[in-house]
């Protein structure tokens, strides 16, 4: 029992290259099972051809074949296909149709034709190996991160699938939520015997119930299994994904600090009726390079959005010495936002406009927008849309667009997410080297301390609700 | 009003509007207002909140008043002082025609405050055998519906950060949203489609909607009672 895939190969658009190019390989039911790589190598679109939602809703097969416990998922109707592979997504909040999470539940039973007179009873019983008996009827809008991804899980628990597929399904929520659904996972592989197969960049969630890890590269899974109990920190780096503690070797100019540039003055920001966070204090001075470490769902997203004015604040943020609130149309674009979801700053109808839109007062923009795409290999998707091209394509795009803009403060949230080694020193070391040479603050969000520890000139720390200063 | 049948419901008010549709009566549509209100509130709906919803109903009132006031059956073209001067037509049109816009928006709202979304989508596909695909779609769109003002600001932040100034309903804004909103059906979608959902499979009801006495009483007094008594008053 488990999932063979031969010779398999998709792409998203016929003049596009496959995202997935001759793929052989097989996942046994037996293992818990992740697959990691760097964002763009084709690993969520495997797991989506796995599942069987692809060629169906996107993309084209060119080539070869799935087979999940012997059946072509893509061959059989929704129903059919739901009691063989269920899917968690990453985005949380795009995966519910109902308004509460007790009616999503049955909305899920009465798809694969439960019988109503037990609906009820499955109901209740995914709903308590869930921990959530108390949230059932809450609206699913009003859940946290967490609540909505072990609502999605409980979902999968009244299914009951042989498959459970999952796509980078703790990117948004807090640690404590990640471990407690890897631990049921766990729990209904061990128990109910489901097979688990996980995509993910960070396998730090996943240790204790993993079984195998597995690597993808440009559309190719590699040879070699690695045992997730026994992972050896060399082999991992050797095959690019980034090793907590691993050292980057910048190369930046060394740091020549001016005035202060943004204040942060007993900052608060509020999230449903209580205080995600409260008494931040901060400068940020011109050419200093500043990270701000912090788990996941701990406010370091929230806090860059209440300075991009997207998330409302209490207290006092300042841009040279002018609030936010009141800033003068001149000062508008002087801070700069590198978001975590590039497709969030896209403002261009086309890869170019993207570039142009950020070197419009320069007189040579033409030339120049012509030397940026060519630099990070996108100079032949220049009349296509931003939101076409691929996850590791749109963050380059994204990052190299600030990067050409003129800003006295750069704010970056988590500019490295899911890039493998070698795109995160040369991602890191771009934005550093623009810090220095044009004299602007740089703060920029990370899980990885170790990249904090070898880029900043001083770290923060969110913990406890604040932000606290580090070294 | 909360346990009606939503089929039912929405025919029967319905019938009622068309009834009103077809009188020119101030007293039929200031009556048939105060009766959706207080129904509105005997359902638990907050006063607060209903005087809040009516505050743009007001305007379009008012506006429709004066519209009414000003151009009577009687009144003579092209305008002449004559036409602003006080008449009793004038009055009565004018009040009959705001009074008709309280009298809609107060059965809209009647259905729209006192009916649960889930149980009208069941209601409407067992009685009008409204498609699934577009009764549960709808739904989807309705729970991605927050979001949009999320995305909206976070759009014209993206212009900020570039030092661009966009107006609210800016062509250059709402690419990037339309954009951005076919993704997400796309998104929906897909994960609905994992959960098993299909526009032609069949699918089990654990609470299917019936119907009841109450809904036929509903049913007769809106649809049959109520056209016998206008075309008789």
């Amino acid at each position: 029992m488990g999932i063979r895939f031969e010779n398999l190969a998709f792409s998203y658009s016929d003049d596009l290259r496959p995202v997935v190019d001759g793929l052989d390989g097989a996942f046994s039911r037996s293992e818990v099972t992740i697959l990691t790589g760097a964002s763009g190598c084709g690993k969520s679109t495997l797991l989506y051809l796995a599942a069987g939602l692809y060629p169906g809703s996107a993309g084209t097969l060119r080539s070869g074949c799935v087979e999940v416990d012997g059946k072509e998922l893509r061959k059989l109707q929704p129903p059919q296909r739901a009691r063989i592979a269920g899917m968690m997504f990453q985005n949380p909040d795009l995966q519910f149709c109902m308004d509460t999470v007790r009616n999503e539940i049955i909305f899920c039973l009465e798809n694969i034709c439960t019988p109503p007179e037990e609906i009820g009873r499955k109901v209740d019983e995914a709903l308590a190996f869930c921990g959530i008996s108390g949230l059932g009827d809450r609206m699913l809008h009003s859940l946290s991160g967490g609540e909505k991804q072990k609502t999605a899980l409980a979902c999968l628990v009244a299914i009951k699938p042989e498959w459970i597929f999952l796509d980078e399904p703790f990117a948004n929520i807090d640690e404590e939520s990640a471990r407690s659904i890897a631990m049921k996972l766990g729990r209904l592989h061990s128990e109910q015997g489901m097979g688990i197969l996980a995509v993910d960049h960070r396998l730090d969630s996943w240790m204790g119930i993993a079984d195998t890890v597995r690597v993808m590269e440009n559309g190719k899974l590699l040879g070699e299994k690695l045992d997730a109990r026994h992972l050896d920190p060399g082999q991992l780096e050797s095959l690019g994904i980034i090793v907590p503690g691993g050292s980057y070797d910048p190369s930046i100019p060394p740091a020549k600090l001016g005035d202060t540039v943004l204040e942060l003055d007993g900052l608060n920001i509020p999230q449903g009726g209580s205080c995600l966070l409260h008494d931040v204090n901060a400068a940020f001075r011109r050419g200093g390079i500043y990270a701000i470490l912090g788990q996941s769902g701990s406010g370091k997203s929230s806090l860059f959005g209440a300075l991009s004015g997207v998330l409302p604040y209490k207290g006092e943020a300042r841009l040279e010495g002018r609030s936010l609130r009141h800033l003068r149309s001149s000062d508008i674009g002087k801070m700069g936002f590198i978001t975590q979801n590039p497709q969030d700053q896209f403002i261009g109808g086309t890869v170019r406009q993207e570039i142009m839109a950020s070197l419009r007062r320069m007189p040579d923009a033409e030339k120049r927008s012509e030397e940026i795409l060519r630099a990070i290999r996108l100079w032949r998707y220049r009349d296509i849309s931003p939101y076409l091209l691929s996850q590791g394509q749109q963050r380059r795009l994204g990052t190299a667009a600030l990067i050409a803009y003129d800003c006295h403060c750069l704010i970056c949230d988590e500019p490295t997410y899911a890039q493998d080694r070698r795109n995160t020193i040369a991602i890191m070391d771009a934005l550093c080297r623009q810090a220095r040479e044009k004299n602007i603050a740089l703060v920029f969000s990370t899980h990885d301390r170790k990249l904090a520890e070898d880029y900043a000139d001083m770290i923060f720390e969110i913990k406890g609700g604040t932000l606290n200063a580090v070294s | 009003m909360r346990s009606l049948n939503p089929a039912c419901k929405f025919i029967s008010l319905l019938a009622v509007t068309v009834v009103l549709a077809g009188r020119m009566d101030p007293l039929w549509n200031t009556a048939a207002f105060i009766l959706s209100a207080a129904l509105i509130i005997v359902s638990g709906v907050r006063i607060r909140t209903l005087l809040l919803l009516l505050l743009p109903v007001a305007l379009a009132a008012l506006g429709m008043f004066f519209t009414g006031y000003r151009f009577t059956a009687d009144s003579a073209m092209p305008v002449s002082s004559a036409a602003f001067l006080s008449g009793s037509s004038q009055l009565v049109n004018g009040i009959t025609q705001a009074s008709r816009v309280f009298a809609y928006a107060g059965l809209g709202y009647l259905f729209a405050l006192t009916t649960d979304r889930i149980l009208m989508v069941r209601s409407f596909r067992r009685q009008f055998h409204l498609p699934q695909v577009f009764a549960y779609g709808l739904l989807a769109a309705w729970g991605a519906f927050p979001h949009m003002a999320m995305e909206y600001r976070k759009t014209k932040a993206a212009f900020r950060a570039r030092g661009i100034r966009v107006f609210p309903v800016s062509p250059a804004l709402l690419a990037p949203l339309l954009v951005k909103s076919v993704r997400w059906s796309d998104e929906l979608s897909i994960a609905m489609e994992s959960k098993g959902f299909s526009a032609r499979a069949e699918r089990s009801d654990s609470s299917p909607a019936k119907v009841h006495l109450r809904d036929w009483i509903m049913l007769i007094l809106c649809c049959a009672v109520l056209p016998a008594a206008s075309i008789l008053i």
